[in-house]
């Protein structure tokens, strides 16, 4: 084994103890600085991308004290070139970008999903499963996880969260069976165990468009967990109204419909707080719409036109410095409008800019259906 | 004659000719009201005073040949009645969108955008002082029937707007969105008189209008694509100096700064004060840069590269730009973007005035 690699195991080892740490709320082994100024540093090393950005910045990660310090990489960057510190041949798995916008995939290798699994477990256990509910039924919205961060997380899910998955099908051009899923929350509701729902935004669209204003009651303890927008997709529909959609069908409390938020080129993920304290647990929020990032998770406000840092509470473009990001990019630079403060972060959108001049084609354009 | 009788080709081309007539007075800077236009129009645009005076004295079409004007009739079909709603578009767009209308109906209501109202209004005044009057009417509001033709000018979700909103019988024929593609052929021409030309293509309008070129593909080497980048850049900056880029809207700005960086990871990124150049000397795909003055430049070796990185964007091209017309990439470009309008570097907001200047799903 090479030293690259020698390096690249220690640091797996050291960011997937920082979750464990950090996750049982115990004090750390390493600091979240020295371990992404380390991270860092290994990825200028051997990420060609990275290099580049850091010497057009003209800096570099052995001359900072902070990862702030540090340029992020941009997600459309996972579309250009491959973000990666080993080699194709190294890879475990490559999850890939929706296919839906006309535009190439993003890519982000790994080479290794234990540092994943670690993470979304552990933000997933604190989200959506720290009460260990006994006998869950997982019901997974949605196709198969192909080469989704989200279909593996799920199936993740599903497989240590649960004693029984489901996963829908398509039928007859439709997303989902209705009647196939019409007639597992009926068995559901009639079982004496808690069921967790799970998919996008748009697939919770298309599965209450396939129920046709059908009514379940889940058993108590039962939740939803809803990721993503819908462009593109399917019929938009508000965040809230869809919240209420989903609670109204399947007999859940608006509180235990939970937003998650993630994207491909990320390790960790984000959730509202609700449902942890709807059961009286601690939470840096409470209310939808504002996501709590993991501890090994940090998020800023960016300046729009420069990029750089903002303050608490000041709306800018927002940037993930992501210990699980070992292999890739340890700072990642969306173009997603939001807020920081209060240990969550508020999500806005787009940034709510002049309608565009002229007869150019915006880039959401491009990314219309 | 009324409303509903076809017009004789003999009157399409001099009500056409009428428009042309108008846009000279409104080019020509000792005319009062091509005065009025570059007083208007930078607030109106967000261009610079130079990038109005540009648009007015080099893209505004003021004559044209008996062939494009017979090509330009043919395409503009009949109406017995034509609305044109224009969008804050280019805004010497509004003399094309008039001369197709005025070409298709005796009948002709122009709304002009809400955000800008001064080309429109200004040519109709132009047209209305000559011998017969103005060949179309200014109107605020649209109110279509049974059997008019509506032409809409805009972003995608305008146009579906309109069309689910008119009337029954009422035809909608939408001109959308688009962006141009230059083919540098580093054997052809020396790449800094290709780079020169496709500079003053950039900065027209600050490259909003559907012609622009945001991305330049260069079929050469690594080496052949940072030169013309370098010289690109060059020839950027010293466009700035001679017109000044005007005020970008807040998503162009983040837009930028998120294409800067991400450049500066994929490639190599020259940014200027106004501009960004940025290389890809390996495209895995492509990148479409924001409105402003980018330029994604982008290395091509075989013609199977065409295909591979243009699928996405295969619907949304309506021009390229060449400085090799008969090189086989070029050939397979122009074959790949059936549809788009195929001009000189230099020449690729200046399309002959022979239909309009969106002609997918006409070729």
């Amino acid at each position: 084994m090479n030293r690259a690699a020698q390096e690249r195991l220690r640091l797996h080892g050291r960011v997937r103890g920082f979750i464990e740490e950090s996750a049982s709320g115990g004090e750390t082994s390493d600091d979240f600085e020295t371990l992404a100024c380390a991270i860092a540093c290994y990825q200028a090393d051997h990420v060609p991308a990275y290099a580049r950005l850091l010497a057009a910045e003209r800096v570099h990660p052995r001359s900072v004290t902070s990862v702030r310090a540090l340029p992020a990489v941009p997600t459309d960057a996972f579309r250009l070139a491959r973000i990666a510190a080993h080699a194709p041949s190294d890879d475990a798995a490559i999850f890939r970008t929706s296919g839906t916008t006309g535009a190439a995939r993003g890519e982000h290798p790994l080479s290794t999903t234990e540092t994943y699994e670690c993470a979304a477990l552990a933000w997933g256990r604190w989200a959506l499963f720290f009460d260990a509910p006994p006998a869950l039924t997982a019901i997974t919205l949605g196709a198969g996880p192909g080469d989704s961060s989200l279909g593996f997380m799920l199936g993740l899910f599903a497989d240590r969260f649960a004693v029984r998955a489901h996963r829908t099908t398509a039928v007859r051009g439709a997303p989902i069976d209705g009647a196939d899923l019409a007639a597992v929350c009926d068995a559901a509701s009639r079982a004496d165990a808690p069921v967790i729902v799970m998919g996008t935004s748009f697939a919770f669209v298309h599965a209450l468009d396939a129920l046709g204003g059908a009514r379940f009651t889940l058993p108590p303890g039962s939740r939803a967990m809803h990721t993503g927008g819908y462009k593109g997709r399917s019929r938009e529909v508000a965040p809230d109204a869809l919240r209420m959609d989903i609670a109204a069908t399947f007999g859940l409390d608006t509180d235990a419909v939970v937003g998650e938020y993630g994207m491909t080129e990320l390790s960790s993920q984000l959730y509202e707080g609700t449902l942890r304290a709807r059961r009286g647990l601690s939470a840096p929020s409470s209310q939808h719409g504002f996501f709590v990032p993991p501890p090994w998770l940090r998020v800023v406000a960016t300046d729009p036109d420069t990029l750089e840092p903002l303050g608490p509470s000041e709306p800018g473009i927002l940037r993930f410095e992501d210990l699980a990001n070992v292999d890739s990019a340890i700072a990642v630079q969306t173009a997603d409008l939001g807020r920081c403060s209060g240990g969550a972060v508020e999500l806005l959108g787009r940034a709510p800019g002049a309608p565009p001049r002229g007869c150019s084609l915006a880039i959401e354009e491009l990314l219309a259906p | 004659m009324t409303r509903g009788e076809e017009l004789t080709i003999e009157e399409r081309v001099g009500r056409v000719h009428d428009v042309l007539a108008a846009a000279r007075r409104l080019a020509d800077p000792n005319d009062p009201l091509g005065e009025e236009a570059r007083r208007l129009l930078p607030a109106a645009t967000g261009l610079s005073e130079a990038g109005v005076e540009l648009g007015l004295s080099r893209h505004l079409e003021t004559s044209a040949s008996d062939e494009d004007l017979e090509r330009l009739v043919a395409r503009a079909g009949f109406a017995p009645r034509v609305h044109v709603l224009l969008s804050a578009n280019v805004f010497v767009a509004v003399v094309r969108a008039v001369a197709l209308a005025v070409a298709a109906s005796r009948s002709v209501r122009v709304r002009p955008s809400s955000r800008e109202a001064v080309m429109a209004p200004l040519l109709h005044r132009a047209a209305a002082d000559a011998t017969g009057g103005a060949p179309f009417a200014i109107c605020e509001r649209v109110e279509s029937s049974p059997g008019d033709v509506m032409h809409v000018y805009g972003r995608l979700e305008t146009i579906d707007a309109v069309e689910r909103e008119s009337r029954p019988g009422v035809r909608v024929v939408g001109y959308g969105p688009g962006f141009g593609v230059a083919l540098v052929d580093a054997r052809s021409d020396p790449l800094p008189l290709a780079a020169e030309r496709l500079s003053w293509d950039v900065i027209a309008f600050d490259q909003r209008g559907c012609l622009s070129p945001r991305v330049a593909l260069v079929h050469g080497s690594v080496a052949d694509a940072e030169a013309f980048a370098d010289r690109l850049a060059a020839a950027l900056d010293e466009r700035d100096r001679q017109v000044p880029r005007g005020a970008l809207t807040d998503d162009e700005r983040r837009e930028q700064a998120l294409y800067h960086r991400t450049m500066s990871a994929v490639g190599r990124c020259h940014a200027g004060a106004t501009f960004i150049v940025g290389v890809d000397p390996a495209p895995r795909a492509l990148m479409l840069p924001p409105s402003g003055r980018h330029v994604h430049v982008a290395r091509i070796e075989e013609t199977s590269d065409l295909a591979r990185l243009l699928e996405p964007f295969q619907n949304a091209v309506t021009c390229v730009g060449r400085n090799d017309p008969e090189s086989s990439m070029t050939r397979s470009l122009v074959t790949l973007l059936r549809g788009a309008r195929s001009l000189p570097l230099g020449r690729m907001q200046s399309p002959p005035l022979d239909g309009p200047v969106d002609l997918r799903g006409m070729l």
